[in-house]
């Protein structure tokens, strides 16, 4: 008996001694305001995002630390293109969305840019992952990835089940499951938004990425757009011809999409689709519009998110950044948006406002939505940063659009891969 | 029915008055049960009717700031109308001018450029065809650029909701303003200019954008209760046009799902309701506080709704008064309390008052039982007694026997009626004295002459000791100091059981008032006692103490009560010490002025006495009251040691005067003690045996066994001088008789009295003194009789007061008015059975002179008269 209870003693005190382990990393992050709590104002973040629930999470989380400040999302018209013009205006706001590839386009956004890193800041950029800090020049890093994303394909659970078949997580296992649900009577096994893109992106682009991850030399000649770097993407242009070639996709069905978000989303709820080809960003918008989908709402089932498997080694987790902040270093409430920056750059603030919006958390301690949770079996070697990758975005659209022309039957692998560099 | 069958099956119920007792009781309990659980129930009423009145008037309240609200968004909503229609009317002017001139568009651009009166507000002029146009303001960032393009900017869609000229408010959603990055609206009109390209028409939009900054600020709730509502404007989809602070997501019904719980057919309604009418409604807002929306159709645009939010605390206008309804239930429980130990003590106090008042009423019953056992018991023999002398007439002795008891059976009778009296004197505070110069030795003589009959039937040992009462006379009403000692004594007798002993000490102290002497009057016995609960109820009337022993007993229960009323009458202090089952001591002390009569000097002389007693205490008080008489005495405390004293004292040639012998002693009695002097000394010195008994047993034997007299006990210093001086042959000092009638003779009585028996008593007795009487049959004869009789015919006159004609207080009355003011003044005592309290107080209102309670005593009769014809002289 002594000796029992001495044992489960002992069980229960390491638990102990492990849970306070794994704690102690959020505990660490505990936030402690650094302003007067009774500090009023007002912090406007402007985005792209029509709705950005998420955040206004945040507000409400940051207002029990300040509660005499006003937070505000605004969705901008044509942000792209209007957010230097905003910057520029008396009602510039103090935060504003950036990615890699608009901060290199538009050089606004990275002129009104605050340097985050700047010590006195006291933001924990640490709890970022490497791969996705981009620095300039000078070493600033003038953009906190909030929300990263990755490519895949949604997979109805419950049509697996009901047909005794497995998720795929290599590329044989994908032409033996959609050979079998084609056969059991599935039109499409596989579906995808077409207009303009290629539905196979969340299958060839990651591969493609996974070819070249590493390889300098390509990357260079495919920044430089040489004709013949065009060969770099055969590979991936094969698989997409290989797939398209066995019938799995119907086309027409897939032109029907009008949208790469809510159309997917909800002919995907229709639920007679297997496997969704789309991005994070799509699956982001799943949670909330399950309940707008009438058949859903009737007939609900599981779904999740699982990496494209093209390779028989199985697919990548091709992490790009959706979005980031950045500090509008004129804001009139410098101090103030910095403490709210200091406040959301954190792991647990970052994580919750992943999972709020079921994107994928830019923090090294990933805490993954339970529909992402394939992706945290992947392998260190199967992540792949697209920032780190070094790729431009000019091959990066020649690829894309070369893929999409595949797909579509429009060109050949070879026509494509000749037309690399010159595609509109 | 089946209560009975229940209970009985379960507990015995008491039977007759104990079991009502117990269902009086559960009855009470069950009551006040019931008290109880009504100023609960009515507490808890109130309570509830206040908090529920207060939380009705606060909501009534709310209600109203809610209404106040709404109507206030009302007034919004007329504003913004008046707004937009002026604003959309400038916008229509502009339209119908540019339309009218057939203007290019950069014709147009250029006539509202100088149209425009407000810093803030812009036009855009944009083709519908290509979305593409000229702004009048350039782009903020680039001075010289007026070129805009709202291909990516999605406000007009098909362009087929913007109604023509004059025909409706054609506004835009909010949107991003793409020359200056300002969210802002945008009044819009179709518009023709002529393309100098083509050669043609060309159908184009203008836009007249207004900041929505603009609008905020116009938008400001004047009232300072709304100061933090927010103001948002949404189109029939629900997406903002204008969108507060508070309101979150891009769409205000998307907003209310995402937090509250809602389906899809109530979202519907509520879509439905919001836009079609105006009214106001609860949700949660992002922070999960609750707020109010107000909601009304802006009635000039299509499907636009303005809400305004505010949290619902902000329309609390706090008119549930806390401190009102908490001071009110603490006041009620505080009252509740208060009124509860109140209750309780007044029921408690009611409760014992209920079983005094029963406890009285028990008493009384008893009294009343006893009062007619003890007055039939007497009558019994009066009437029998009297029966046997009617019909032994003839036989003289048995005559003399039957009159003797008769007259004990009398007495014992007036002593219960005089009880009556007392207590009814007590009761009503009339207990007066009467005070008079006495003789204490008397008073004590009596009350051992009075006990001797009891003490001898029991065979008590009854002791009676006196130390140093040197003051004789004193001045007191000596029949209530009888009866206090004569209570006190008999109460002793009585509860002493037979064989017990008792023992009376009388001792005179000095006094601290001057001219008085304290005198202590203690009876000691070794009776049954008291308990401790009856004493502390003792002095109270009708009141005696339950016990077994006691109840055999005779008594009223009211002796102990006329006696405490008489000692504090007095001044005095009553004590008692008493343990049950072995004795009690009463202890009365109370000072009485010393008379100015005393008796002559005593003084016996150089003679030797020796006192012989087994009492320490008795025979040390002896000694001293002889040595104060000047004689020398010594102490004996037993026969044998006595013999050996007077052996001694022989030899040297002497001898005692006189030996003073106790009765009864341990061992050698005074009797063996007295005939072993008289055997061994012969009967050369007198001997005096000293008892509290009476002696009359040996009194035959006296001669035979040598003893040359008694003394009684106490042993007071006249009465030692004057049995020692009567021994010694010695005259004893005079002491005034009463016994002397003479200065009675000649008196002459009135006596108004309508009954013959009672007129042939008293006219016999006062005869038997010498004082002659005369009878009136009632108070008009007596009036008639005195109204002719010469001024000194009559020395007094004797009243009855319940007589036919004319009652005894009308007469008196009738005579004090006499003309004829000596005759007028005559003495007249009230001589009537009406013998309570009011009735004495009656008479002397009336003019009367004092009160005589019939039976008479004869002796009372004799001592009023003395003092009237005292007085007189």
């Amino acid at each position: 008996m002594k000796k029992l209870f001495c044992v489960v003693l002992v069980i229960v005190l390491s638990l102990a001694v492990v849970s306070c382990g794994k704690g102690g990393e959020e505990n660490k992050e505990v936030f402690t305001p650094s302003l007067d709590k009774e500090t009023a104002g007002e912090i406007n973040v402007v985005g792209h995002y029509s709705n950005f629930e998420a955040l206004e999470e945040e507000f409400n989380r940051f207002a029990e630390y300040y509660p005499n400040v006003v937070l505000k999302y605004t969705y901008l018209d044509n942000y792209k293109k209007i957010i230097s013009t905003t910057l520029a205006s008396d009602n510039a706001p103090d935060i504003y969305f950036t990615t890699p590839s608009w901060v290199a386009e538009n050089s606004a956004m990275y002129e009104y840019a605050e340097d985050l890193s700047e010590p006195a800041l006291k933001i924990n950029l640490s709890c970022i992952r490497d791969g996705l800090l981009n620095k300039d020049p000078n070493g600033n890093i003038t953009m906190v990835p909030i929300y990263t994303t990755t490519y895949g394909m949604l997979v109805n659970e419950n049509i697996f089940a009901k047909e005794g078949l497995s998720i795929p997580k290599t590329y044989n296992e994908l032409i033996d499951v959609c050979t079998k649900l084609k056969a059991a009577g599935y039109e499409n096994p596989v579906m995808g938004y077409s207009n303009n893109t290629s539905l196979l992106y969340s299958l060839f682009f990651p591969h493609f990425c996974g070819a070249i991850s590493g390889n300098e030399a390509a990357i260079l000649a495919l920044n430089a757009l040489e004709p013949s770097a065009g060969e770099y993407m055969r590979g991936s242009l094969d698989l997409v011809a290989d797939f398209m070639s066995r019938g799995f996709v119907n086309l027409e069905n897939c032109n029907e999409l009008k949208n790469d978000y809510d159309a997917v989303i909800k002919r995907f709820f229709e639920g007679d689709i297997p496997m969704m080809f789309s991005s994070g960003n799509t699956v982001s918008g799943t949670e909330k519009r399950e309940i707008q989908s009438e058949s859903f709402v009737a007939n609900p089932f599981k779904y999740s998110f699982h990496p494209a498997p093209s390779t028989d080694q199985g697919g990548f987790f091709l992490n790009t950044i959706s979005i980031g902040f950045s500090v509008n270093k004129n804001s009139k409430n410098l101090d103030l948006t910095n403490e709210f920056m200091r406040f959301l750059i954190s792991t647990s603030e970052l994580n919750l406002m992943a999972q709020n919006k079921r994107m994928v958390t830019p923090c090294k301690n990933m805490k993954l939505d339970e529909i992402y949770s394939s992706f945290g079996e992947l392998s260190e070697s199967s992540i792949i940063y697209v920032s780190n990758l070094g790729l431009a975005d000019a091959p990066d659209q020649q690829v894309r659009k070369a893929g999409a022309q595949v797909t579509n039957g429009l060109m050949t692998v070879d026509e494509a891969v000749a037309k690399f560099g010159q595609f509109e | 029915m089946v209560y009975c069958i229940v209970v009985s099956g379960r507990k015995r119920l008491p039977q007759g008055p104990d079991r009502a007792s117990v269902f009086n009781r559960e009855g009470e309990s069950l009551r006040r049960k019931m008290l109880s659980l009504l100023n609960i129930f009515i507490i808890t009423g109130i309570l509830i009717f206040v908090a529920v009145y207060s939380r009705i008037d606060h909501e009534n309240a709310y209600y109203n700031q809610v209404d106040s609200f709404e109507n206030m968004t009302v007034a919004l909503e007329n504003i913004t109308q008046n707004y937009l229609e002026g604003e959309q009317g400038i916008c229509d002017v502009w339209a119908r001018y540019i339309n009218n001139r057939h203007m290019t568009l950069e014709e147009a651009t250029l006539f509202i450029r100088e149209s425009h009166v407000l810093k803030n507000t812009s036009s855009h002029l944009i083709y519908s065809d290509t979305m593409r146009g000229l702004s009048t303001r350039s782009v903020s960032t680039a001075p010289d650029e007026y070129e805009v393009d709202y291909r990516n900017v999605d406000i007009i869609g098909d362009g087929k909701w913007i109604a023509d000229i004059s025909q409706a408010i054609n506004i835009s959603r909010a949107y991003t303003n793409p020359m200056n990055g300002e969210q802002s609206l945008a009044f819009i009109n179709r518009i023709t200019v002529y393309d100098e390209t083509s050669g043609t028409d060309r159908e184009a939009y203008l836009l007249r954008i207004v900041p929505i900054s603009d609008l905020e600020e116009k938008w400001a709730f004047p009232q300072s209760e709304f100061k933090n509502a927010e103001i948002s404007v949404i189109n029939a989809n629900g997406d903002y046009i204008i969108k507060g602070g508070s309101f979150k997501s891009s769409n205000f019904f998307e907003f209310y799902k995402s937090y509250n719980q809602i389906s899809n057919t109530d979202l519907q309604d509520l879509k439905e309701s919001t836009s079609g009418e105006t009214g106001s409604f609860v949700m949660k807002d992002s922070r999960d506080n609750l707020c109010v929306i107000a909601h009304t159709p802006v009635r000039v645009t299509n499907g636009w709704v303005m809400l305004n939010y505010i949290q619902r605390s902000s329309l609390d206008s706090k008119t549930e008064n806390w401190i009102l309804i908490g001071v009110i239930t603490v006041g009620l429980l505080f009252l509740l309390a208060v009124n509860t130990v109140y209750m309780r003590l007044f029921n408690k106090k009611l409760q014992q008052m209920a079983k005094e008042a029963e406890s009285a009423n028990k008493a009384k019953t008893v009294f009343l039982s006893t009062m007619s056992h003890d007055i039939r018991t007497p009558m019994n023999a009066i009437i029998g007694m009297t029966t046997i002398a009617e019909k032994k007439i003839d036989d003289p002795k048995t005559v003399s026997e039957s009159l003797h008891k008769i007259s004990m059976a009398s007495n014992h009778l007036l002593t219960l009626i005089n009880d009556i009296l007392d207590i009814s004197k007590v009761e009503s505070g009339n207990l007066s004295l009467n005070p008079i110069p006495f003789s204490i030795v008397e008073s004590i003589e009596n009350l051992v002459n009075i006990s001797q009959p009891m003490i001898k039937e029991k065979m008590i040992d009854f002791d009676v000791r006196i130390d140093h009462v040197e003051k004789e006379y004193l001045y007191a009403d000596n029949i209530r100091l009888n009866q206090i000692y004569i209570n006190i004594l008999s109460n002793a007798i009585k509860y002493t059981q037979a064989g017990g002993r008792i023992c009376v000490d009388l001792r005179e102290e000095e006094s601290t008032d001057p001219g008085s002497v304290r005198l202590t009057f203690i009876v000691a016995d070794n009776g049954m006692g008291m308990s401790p609960e009856f004493m502390k109820v003792m002095y109270q009337p009708f009141l005696r103490q339950t016990d077994s022993r006691v109840n055999s007993i005779q008594g009223t229960g009211l002796g102990l009560a006329i006696t405490k009323s008489m000692v504090d009458l007095m001044h005095g202090t009553i004590d008692c010490q008493s343990e049950l089952g072995k004795g009690t001591t009463f202890t009365i002390t109370i000072d009485l002025p010393v008379a100015d009569k005393q008796p002559d000097s005593f003084e016996l002389g150089p003679i030797d006495i020796l006192v012989v007693d087994d009492d320490p205490v008795l025979i040390e008080t002896a000694t001293d009251t002889i040595e104060s008489l000047g004689a020398s005495a010594e102490k004996a405390g037993s026969g044998p040691e006595a013999l050996e004293i007077i052996r001694s004292r022989q030899k040297t040639g002497k001898n005692y005067d006189i030996v003073i012998v106790d009765w009864k002693m341990a061992g050698m009695d005074g009797v063996e003690t007295a005939k072993q002097i008289r055997s061994e000394f012969g009967n050369s010195v007198p001997i005096l045996l000293v008892s509290a008994y009476d002696w009359s047993e040996i009194e035959t034997s006296l001669p035979d066994i040598g003893i040359n007299g008694f003394i009684s006990k106490p042993l007071f210093r006249s009465t030692l001088y004057e049995k020692i001086n009567e021994i010694l042959g010695v005259e004893a000092g005079a002491i005034e008789s009463e016994d002397d009638y003479a200065d009675l003779a000649g008196t002459n009585v009135l006596v108004a009295e309508d009954n013959e028996i009672n007129w042939e008593i008293i006219h016999t007795l006062l005869e038997m003194y010498g004082i002659g009487s005369e009878r009136a049959e009632n108070g008009s004869v007596c009036v008639e009789k005195l109204n002719a009789a010469r001024e000194d015919e009559f020395d007094l006159v004797f009243m009855d007061i319940q007589m036919p004609v004319m009652n005894g207080i009308d007469a008196t009355k009738a005579i004090r008015k006499f003309e004829n003011r000596r005759i007028a003044q005559i003495p007249i005592i009230a001589m009537t059975a009406d013998a309570f309290s009011e009735n004495i107080s009656e008479c002397l209102n009336a003019g009367m002179n004092g009160h005589i309670a019939k039976p008479v005593d004869i002796k009372i009769v004799i001592r009023e008269i003395r003092k009237i014809k005292e007085k007189k002289q």
